[in-house]
C-alpha cells in the first residue's frame, strides 16, 4: 500500500473503491440532492473540490499539528473545523456563480460539513497512512466518485420519472431501490484493485 | 396528523408536542427528510449495534439541540453552523470519554460509532432546521421526538436485515438453515436499500389506506 | 459593519477555547479511571486467552494483584510474551502474544496463544475492531475463533504463515473464512502472517 502509485488510487477512488458505493458514505446527499442533473453534477463539483482540497489540508494538520503534540483525541474537531471552513467558502463561491443551484440545494449546502464521504475521505486518509502524493490522488479521486455516483442516479431518476411505479413507491420508495441496484452492481467491482 | 384532540394545548408546551409528534412520525428523519442515512446503513445489519447507535444518538440529537436552541440569540450568523458542528462534536467526545471511564461496557459497544454519530446530517438539520428557531424547550422535544424517529427506523432496519440476512437476532438463531437459507445481501448494503424501500412502501400503503378510511 | 465582526471574531476565539478545553479537562479529569479499565480490559483478555479462570465480579484492584502473581511477562524486542507461571520443570504452555494491525475500517487487536512449541495455536481472541457487523465482525465470534485452536503458524514445509481461505481449508496453517467477510479475512490473514514470521524468524520464545 505504500507503494501504490496516487494515479492508480485516483482511478481506483473513482470507480472500484468508490467511496459512495463501496464505502456508504455521503448517502445522504446522494439520495436528496439528485432530483436533477443540475443538483448532482453541481453538488457532485463542489464536493470533489471540497474533498481533494480539505483532505490534503487535513493530511498537514494531522502529520505536522497533531501528532508531533499528541493531540490525536482533537482529530474529529480539527478536521471538522477545516471541512467547515471550506464548506462556508464552497457555499458563497456556489450563491455567487449560480443561484440556481444554490436555492435547489437548500439546507442540504451548509449540511455539506457532516457529509460522511468529505469527513470519510479524510480518516481514511489516515487509517490507510496515506502519503502525501497518495493523499492528492485519493482526496481528488474519492470526491469524483461522489460525482460520478450522484450523477449516474440523477439520470437513472430522470429516466425513472417517466415510468409509471405504483403509488406506494413514489418517491423514496422508488429511489432506494434503484440506489440498491447500484450498490449492487458495483459490488462486482470489490477487491479489484487493491488500494489500502 | 390533525389535532384532533380536545386537549390541544397553544403555546410553548402544545408547540413542542407538536413538534415531537412530527420528528417521530409525519417529519421522521429517515423517511420524510432523508437525513442519517449513513449510520442508518452501517449499523443496521445487526438489531443490537442499531439499538446501541439509536439510544446513544437521542441522546447526543436532543442534548445538541437543547444547547443551541438556548445559545441562539448569541450565535453571530456567519459561524452558527461550525457553531453547530462543534457542539455536537464536544458533546461526542466528551460523551465517550465519560462512558470509558465510568461505564466500560457500553463504551465498547458505542465506541466505533463515535465518529458515524458526529458527521450524522440529521443533527445539524435539526440544529440548523429547528433548534436555533424556537425555545430550548421546544428544540429539546423536537430533538428527543427525531432522535426516537430515527431510533424506530434504525431498530426496524436492523431487525429485517438481521433476520433475513443470518437467520438470527441478536445472534441468537431464530430460523435455524434448514427453514431458510439466510440472504447474506441483506447484510450487505444493498439489502439495506432494499429494505428501506420496502419499508417505506410499506408505510405509504398503510397511510394511503387510514386515509382513505377517513 | 465593525462592531459586528469584531464580536464574530471574539466569539469564535471563546468557541475555539471552549471546545478545546472541555474535551481536554475532561479527558485528564477521566484518564487515571479509563487507563485503569482499559487495563482492566486486558487483564481479562491475556486471562482468557491463556485460559485462567477468574471471576467477573472481582474488583479491579484485586484482578491486578491476581494477574500479577499469576501471569509472567517477558519482553521479547516490542512484543510481550504473557505466560502462567509454570510448575517447576514444566514448560509455559500457552504464552500468549498481543497483535494489532490494521481491518478494513479500523484497527485490529487481539491475543494469540502458542503452544510451548511456540508453533501450535491454543487459542486466539479478536478483542478490538471495527469490522461491519455480522460480517468481518464476526471475527469476534466464538464460531469463528473456535476454529484456531489445534491449528498452527507454519505450513507442513515449515514455511510461517496464516492463511483463511474462501472454501477447503485443509494445510494445517488454514481456516476457512467467513462468507461475506473476505477483506477482513485477509486483513486478519496479513496480520497473523507477519506475526508468524516474525515468530519463526527470531525464534521467540519464552527464556533466556
Amino acid at each position: 500500500m505504500q507503494q501504490t502509485p496516487a494515479l492508480l488510487i485516483f482511478f481506483a477512488a473513482l470507480f472500484t473503491n468508490n467511496i459512495l458505493l463501496s464505502n456508504f458514505l455521503g448517502m445522504c446527499h446522494w439520495l436528496a440532492c439528485t432530483r436533477s442533473m443540475l443538483s448532482a453534477f453541481g453538488l457532485g463539483v463542489a464536493i470533489t473540490v471540497v474533498t481533494g482540497i480539505t483532505t490534503i489540508l487535513n493530511y498537514v494538520m494531522y502529520h505536522f499539528v497533531l501528532i508531533p503534540l499528541h493531540l490525536e483525541y482533537l482529530t474529529f474537531l480539527i478536521f471538522i473545523a477545516v471541512i467547515a471552513a471550506f464548506v462556508q467558502l464552497a457555499e458563497m463561491v456556489i450563491e455567487r456563480f449560480s443561484s440556481k443551484l444554490y436555492y435547489s440545494l437548500g439546507v442540504f449546502l451548509p449540511l455539506m460539513v457532516v457529509n460522511c464521504t468529505i469527513m470519510g475521505a479524510a480518516l481514511f486518509m489516515v487509517t490507510r497512512n496515506y502519503s502525501f502524493g497518495q493523499t492528492v490522488g485519493w482526496g481528488f479521486g474519492a470526491g469524483g466518485g461522489w460525482m460520478l455516483s450522484a450523477v449516474l442516479l440523477a439520470a437513472m431518476r430522470k429516466k425513472a420519472g417517466y415510468s409509471n411505479p405504483p403509488a406506494i413507491f413514489k418517491g423514496a420508495g422508488l429511489v432506494m431501490i434503484i440506489a440498491g441496484f447500484m450498490a449492487l452492481t458495483f459490488m462486482g467491482f470489490n477487491g479489484m484493485v487493491a488500494i489500502e | 396528523m390533525s389535532e384532533t384532540s380536545p386537549q390541544a394545548l397553544p403555546g410553548a408546551a402544545g408547540e413542542g408536542r407538536k413538534a415531537f409528534r412530527e420528528g417521530f412520525l409525519t417529519n421522521n428523519p429517515i423517511f420524510a427528510q432523508v437525513l442519517g442515512i449513513c449510520s442508518a446503513l452501517a449499523v443496521t445489519s445487526k438489531i443490537e449495534t442499531s439499538l446501541v447507535m439509536g439510544v446513544g444518538y437521542i441522546f447526543v440529537l436532543a442534548l445538541s439541540a437543547w444547547v443551541v436552541s438556548l445559545l441562539r440569540e448569541t450565535i453571530p450568523h456567519r459561524i452558527r453552523i461550525i457553531f453547530q458542528v462543534l457542539v455536537v462534536c464536544v458533546f461526542v467526545i466528551v460523551l465517550d470519554q465519560i462512558l470509558k471511564a465510568f461505564y466500560w461496557q457500553a463504551s465498547r459497544q458505542l465506541g466505533p460509532y463515535v465518529g458515524l454519530i458526529i458527521t450524522n446530517t440529521l443533527t445539524l438539520g435539526r440544529t440548523e432546521g429547528f433548534s436555533i428557531r424556537h425555545k430550548p424547550m421546544t428544540a429539546l422535544l423536537d430533538g428527543i421526538g427525531n432522535g426516537l424517529g430515527y431510533a424506530t427506523v434504525l431498530a426496524l432496519l436492523g431487525a429485517i436485515r438481521e433476520l433475513l440476512g443470518s437467520g438470527k437476532l441478536f445472534g441468537a438463531v431464530v430460523l435455524p438453515g434448514s427453514v431458510y437459507t439466510p440472504n447474506q445481501l441483506m447484510i450487505l448494503a444493498p439489502g439495506a436499500f432494499f429494505a428501506l424501500g420496502l419499508l417505506i412502501a410499506l408505510l405509504n400503503f398503510v397511510m394511503l389506506k387510514t386515509a382513505k378510511r377517513k | 459593519m465593525k462592531h459586528k465582526n469584531l464580536y464574530t471574531m471574539f466569539y469564535a476565539a471563546i468557541l475555539g477555547l471552549v471546545c478545546a478545553l472541555i474535551p481536554t479537562a475532561v479527558g485528564t479529569y477521566t484518564r487515571p479511571l479509563r487507563e485503569a479499565n482499559a487495563k482492566v480490559d486486558e487483564i481479562k483478555n491475556t486471562l482468557r486467552v491463556l485460559g485462567i479462570p477468574f471471576s467477573a465480579s472481582t474488583p479491579s484492584k484485586e484482578l491486578v494483584t491476581f494477574f500479577q502473581d499469576r501471569v509472567v511477562q517477558q519482553k521479547s524486542g516490542d512484543l510481550t510474551l504473557y505466560y502462567a507461571k509454570p510448575e517447576a520443570g514444566q514448560a509455559a504452555d500457552p504464552v500468549a502474544i498481543r497483535f494489532e494491525g490494521r481491518g478494513v475500517w479500523g484497527p485490529i487487536r487481539g491475543y494469540l496463544a502458542l503452544g510451548s512449541d511456540m508453533r501450535t495455536i491454543k487459542a486466539i481472541t479478536f478483542y478490538y475492531h471495527e469490522e461491519t457487523p455480522g460480517l468481518g465482525g464476526e471475527i469476534s465470534t466464538a464460531a469463528f475463533m473456535g476454529k484456531f485452536p489445534g491449528k498452527k503458524i507454519v505450513g507442513s514445509d515449515g514455511a510461517p504463515g496464516f492463511h483463511i481461505k474462501r472454501l477447503g481449508a485443509s494445510e494445517q496453517n488454514e481456516i476457512d473464512g467467513i462468507s461475506g467477510a473476505t477483506l477482513t479475512g485477509g486483513k486478519v490473514e496479513t496480520i497473523l502472517t507477519l506475526l508468524a514470521d516474525r515468530i519463526v524468524k527470531e525464534n521467540i520464545h519464552v527464556g533466556d
